[in-house]
């Protein structure tokens, strides 16, 4: 067996328990950009380009699966919010924003003309760009494709403003939940158009950890549609990951019940059904040096199976030679 | 003076009911101090132990802090014809690049709850402007926060900056935010580092134990 086609089944291996590891630093488009000398707004804008940026990551790293991120705001632009790049997206303001007038919360969510907006908006649908480099990718390499989404609970933050989705929750639960229905909607759309190409799929919801809401609002506002979106992925055969960085302890037994196939997570000690994705801090990676890296490593591999990551995205101006520090310490773990 | 109706409203988070409170006392003359100090301020420092022992999460402490400032601001007015009875001024803010600001919005409730004032110069502050306000209000806290590994880099140059700018001495700089550690801060030259806002509390007590 050459080299690439069992590289290829790693991930799917160490899902179906009949390998222990894979490797994959979470290493999006940004810090892909950077060391191909690509300016990000460019990349993240145009299917080709995001396409071979993350294709020279591939290529430089060799880890066992790739990512299609390139930000965390693809939907919500896509919604009607507004982005500025400074280089890297960021939310200029949320949907129920205009320039001159914040919209009282309580008067946003019932307001028709407000909720309209979402959806119906003339701004940028970059959700193009991602499913034909998705497209790219799945044509050009042997190694499983995971294209990343928000989860509903987070896009509904995202669109309306965080802290103001936030107080929304204990507020007004009927309208809490009407936004998150919208936002689940638009995602199962979404879905479906990547899940015809088709890929595996991560659903990323970092504001549905438990650094951020209870528990009891986890399973109120954020599980439900998490576990839609998971139903409808492995009903297509596909992968379902899940994302959640932070303080996940008192959740984990929630997220068991998704019924993922990966459950990528800040502490990977916490005992799970569901394969753990994680293990090396991002800090360490971007500050660390080789042997604060094999530590983490050495630690993470004493999980019975794991797909060796990192714990959030790989910070953009990570060192390389730290990353494949990280890969050629993992291979060489490898029977 | 019973203060736990005040106390007990921030914790429950009822606004209207705060400022009727507030009204009342006021009316009854009682001083704007008293009623900082033994129900704003505890009241507070109930949501921040119950935030800790992670009872409360970011939800609630923002309803609290909303309720906290609806009174708060009722005495604010009164409050600065006395100021004397502060305990120190803090600037806060989110450094350059990052708009993050809900863990700085809690701190900056937390710290005022607990008798600071604080200048609050918001989110993605450059990072002239932090010199250019410690050399202005002569604070004796810089607090910055950032949640990105890609912004974290500028607390590091903010703390050279006061340096070259010969500032570095008169204010201590404390640094918080989820990429951050103890580590980092040690390593760029910070004061003090804290995980969250009780902490933040507790390292900007202790910071200036020696002022006081």
């Amino acid at each position: 067996m050459n080299n690439s086609v069992f590289q290829s089944q790693r991930i799917n291996d160490v899902i179906g328990r009949r390998k222990k590891f894979a490797v994959f630093p979470l290493v999006c488009a940004d810090h892909c950009a950077r060391i191909f000398n690509k300016e990000f707004k460019d990349v993240a804008n145009d299917f080709v380009m995001l396409a071979e940026t993350l294709k020279y990551g591939y290529s430089l790293y060799k880890y066992d699966m790739v990512l299609v991120f390139s930000d965390p705001y693809v939907e919500a632009e896509a919604m009607g919010c507004s982005l500025e790049y400074a280089p890297y997206p960021r939310l200029k303001h949320s949907v129920k924003y205009s320039p001159d007038k914040l919209i009282k919360i309580s008067q946003s969510c019932v307001n028709p003309e407000i909720m309209n907006r979402i959806t119906t908006s003339p701004n940028h649908d970059r959700r193009e760009v991602i499913i034909n480099a998705a497209r790219l990718l799945k044509e050009s390499l042997d190694v499983p494709v995971f294209v990343s989404i928000k989860g509903p609970f987070t896009l509904a933050c995202f669109i309306t403003g965080i802290e103001d989705f936030l107080k929304l929750l204990l507020h007004d639960e009927s309208q809490a939940k009407s936004v998150i229905e919208r936002t689940l909607n638009f995602q199962r759309d979404y879905l479906k158009k990547l899940l015809q190409i088709p890929v595996h799929i991560f659903i990323g919801d970092p504001l549905a950890s438990s650094s951020v809401i209870s528990p009891l609002l986890f399973e109120k506002y954020a599980f439900e549609p998490l576990r839609i979106l998971v139903r409808e992925i492995k009903e297509n055969g596909m992968n379902a990951g899940i994302h959640i960085c932070g303080y996940t302890k008192p959740i984990i037994d929630i997220l068991d019940r998704l019924n993922a196939d990966i459950l990528s997570i800040e502490d990977i000690t916490l005992k799970t059904k569901t394969l753990k994705m994680g293990g090396v801090s991002t800090s360490t990676l971007l500050h660390g040096d080789r042997e604060q890296i094999r530590n983490e490593i050495e630690s993470a591999l004493k999980e019975d199976f794991l797909i060796l990551s990192t714990s959030c995205d790989v910070s953009v101006n990570t060192p390389s030679e730290n990353i494949k520090t990280m890969i050629d310490i993992a291979r060489s773990y490898e029977v | 003076m019973d203060f736990s109706p005040i106390k007990k409203a921030i914790v429950s988070f009822e606004e209207e009911k705060i400022k009727k409170l507030i009204e009342e006392f006021i009316e009854k003359g009682i001083r704007p101090q008293e009623i900082l100090e033994h129900g704003l301020i505890p009241g507070m420092k109930e949501v921040g132990r119950l935030f800790e022992i992670k009872e409360y999460y970011v939800p609630e402490v923002l309803l609290a802090a909303e309720t906290f400032y609806a009174g708060f601001n009722m005495i604010k007015p009164l409050l600065i014809e006395n100021k004397s009875g502060r305990k120190g001024r803090i600037v806060i803010g989110v450094v350059q690049g990052d708009i993050h600001d809900i863990g700085k919005n809690i701190v900056k409730v937390m710290l005022e709850a607990s008798g600071y004032d604080v200048i609050d110069l918001g989110k993605d502050v450059p990072n002239e402007r932090f010199i250019e306000v410690v050399d202005q209000e002569k604070p004796d806290i810089l607090a910055l926060s950032s949640l990105m590994t890609t912004t974290m880099v500028h607390m590091e140059i903010i703390i050279k900056l006061l340096n070259k700018k010969r500032l570095r001495k008169t204010v201590k700089v404390i640094v918080g935010g989820a990429p951050i550690t103890q580590e980092y801060a040690d390593k760029i030259g910070a004061d003090g580092y804290a995980e969250d806002a009780a902490g933040a509390t507790r390292l900007v007590d202790r910071l200036l134990q020696g002022n006081e």
